[in-house]
């Protein structure tokens, strides 16, 4: 059913809110291992594919193929147990916990044990993996601090660790360097490519920092206005006249448009 | 850190079985004792939704006045067993709060909060308002139960262990699920339901779940009373009985589970020492309320934290 190696299919999708197309006929196919991108300016309808593809949204009209298994319209939990996890473009952890808590719920998610009757007295063991998850994003000094007093950018690689811990085969990022400095994303951008290839994973990226992007991909899909105007590698996108018009604006216009 | 509670709550629960033994404890203090530790039991139970899941009932008598029917049916047609009544309490409790926590938890926010609320109206007028079980007088002038067949629970100090058992076993109980797996989601779902949502996990099932357990205990409680009652009547299931025991809950300090229990005791012993000397006790009692919420946001329990005490929140 599913293409030669392709994990994620979504296959003319449009999204409306009332009157409003949020995404129009988009369609893209991600192949396994790859690290895809969807860029686009504010308002494209980049989180809107995103929440469409995670189950927050179920699509207007068209088809959503995970490993060749129709997902679309399915609850958030079900296409999570899929192996598709999510992080949030605003950060969305427990706040109130400990950050060894925070990736140990999420870890435990996957345990034989998880949904079923023994889950009410049974305690998982998953301190190995949540040890190794804090590690490799440099949490491990900040295990039982609360969440909530972590510094911006720890909070952000807590986020990418929640979705880690269980276990996916694809990861959607949406936009996981907001707000950090230019420094911090450069480094952040190393060190998620770093651990996803270390864990084979397939990556949907969605950003709107052209930068980010281009080091890190392989592929890389345009939207704009709720429409896919361009697809290609990272190097074709970037001097595609189209994107170009839509980040800058068309030429005959007086002054460029704001990136943002 | 959980030995360290452990150990903690055993010598309190040593200290507890050792009451009656003291010389001198008049009937009157053991059969106090009976309703401020069964009222700490049912604040418990509510903590496992209010503390640890952040789902406020305000339907829990309801629950506790069910158990309390079931026991008070049997035993008027002769069923003195205990295990017999609290058998058939856990059916009919767990009958009702099956369809309550379906619709409850089906929607969120504050819809929780009212259709516990509106059930729980619904089953107190069903049996203030119609003949069937007694109406406004209830069910009265019960026998006592029977541990087995020749053992009644009689004196006060039998009484008074039963419900102390009682208490260990649904403490016991309520500690192991709130540091499993289960227990684990509750506190994600507390803190942020749409994550739990994107980590896997079925939330409803989840609030379903906890909603049951916490029934089931309440139930429990209330399959009890009548044993040293010797009644159940409707105001059991009054929605003010169902407030008591959130402020139970607040005043001992949420989600820590032997919070509510003090908190359960405190509110008992407080009632009963202050409607002795007033009749307008309630206006004493939410007096001290402000101050508690004022003064120690985080109950009684939470307040001997802040002098130095180790944390030992379930979430830590």
């Amino acid at each position: 059913m599913a293409r030669d190696g392709v994990v994620l299919d979504v296959a003319a999708v449009s999204k409306s809110f009332g009157a409003l197309a949020a995404l129009a006929a988009v369609s893209l196919a991600v192949r396994e291992g790859e690290v895809f991108s969807v860029i686009g300016p504010n308002g494209a309808g980049k989180s809107t594919l995103f929440n469409v593809v995670c189950g927050l949204y179920a699509p207007t009209a068209g088809r959503v193929r995970f490993r060749g298994r129709e997902i679309a319209g399915l609850p958030p939990e079900a296409i999570n147990r899929l192996g598709v996890a999510k992080t949030f473009q605003i950060t969305n952890v427990f706040p109130e916990i400990s950050v060894g808590e925070n990736v140990r719920v999420a870890a435990q998610s996957r345990s034989a044990d998880s949904g079923r009757l023994p889950s009410l007295w049974r305690r998982p063991d998953v301190d190995m993996r949540v040890d190794e998850l804090l590690g490799a994003f440099g949490l491990a000094g900040r295990r039982d601090e609360l969440a909530e007093n972590l510094s911006h950018g720890e909070q952000r690689y807590l986020e990418i660790c929640l979705a880690l811990a269980t276990e996916p085969s694809l990861l959607l990022l949406d936009e996981p360097t907001a707000g950090m400095t230019p420094g911090e994303t450069k480094d952040a951008t190393q060190l998620i490519r770093r651990v996803t290839r270390a864990r084979g994973l397939t990556l949907l990226l969605i950003e709107h920092d052209m930068s980010v992007v281009m080091g890190i991909s392989d592929r890389i899909a345009v939207l704009h206005f709720g429409e896919k105007i361009a697809e290609g590698p990272p190097e074709a996108i970037r001097n595609d006249p189209k994107v170009i018009e839509a980040y800058l604006g068309p030429p005959e216009d007086e002054g460029p448009r704001a990136r943002e | 850190m959980s030995s360290i509670v452990t150990g903690r709550a055993l010598l309190v629960f040593a200290a507890l079985a050792a009451l009656p033994a003291v010389p001198g404890v008049p009937t009157y203090y053991l059969l106090l004792a009976f309703d401020a530790l069964l009222f700490g039991a049912i604040a418990m139970s509510l903590d496992l939704l209010m503390g640890y899941t952040g789902l406020v009932s305000f339907g829990h008598a309801a629950f506790y006045g069910l158990g309390a029917y079931a026991t008070a049916i049997l035993m008027e047609r002769g069923v003195l067993s205990l295990w017999a009544c609290l058998g058939f309490s856990v059916l009919v409790v767990g009958a009702y709060a099956l369809v309550v926590s379906y619709f409850a938890t089906a929607r969120r926010g504050i819809y929780f909060a009212l259709l516990t609320l509106i059930f729980a109206e619904v089953v107190y007028t069903f049996f203030r308002y119609t003949q069937t079980f007694g109406g406004s007088d209830g069910i009265q002038g019960l026998p006592d139960a029977e541990l087995w067949r020749g053992v009644p629970i009689d004196t006060p100090q039998r009484k008074y262990y039963l419900v102390l058992a009682y208490l260990a076993v649904a403490y016991a109980a309520c500690r192991v699920l709130v540091t499993s797996h289960f227990g684990r989601v509750l506190v994600a779902i507390r803190e942020n339901e749409d994550r739990a949502r994107f980590l896997g996990y079925r939330v409803q099932r989840y609030k379903m779940g906890v909603c049951l357990i916490s029934a089931l205990l309440t139930g429990l409680a209330g399959a009890i009373y009548p044993m040293r009652s010797a009644f159940a009547t409707p105001d059991l299931m009054l929605w003010t009985e169902s407030g008591e025991f959130i402020i139970s809950v607040m005043i001992g300090g949420l989600g820590t589970l032997a919070g509510p229990i003090v908190g359960g005791v405190f509110f008992t012993i407080l009632r009963d020492k202050v409607s002795s000397y007033v009749d307008w006790y309630f206006i004493v009692i939410g007096v001290v309320l402000i101050a508690i919420v004022l003064f120690m946001p985080k109950g009684l329990l939470g307040f001997r934290r802040l002098l130095g005490f180790r944390q030992w929140r379930a979430t830590g």
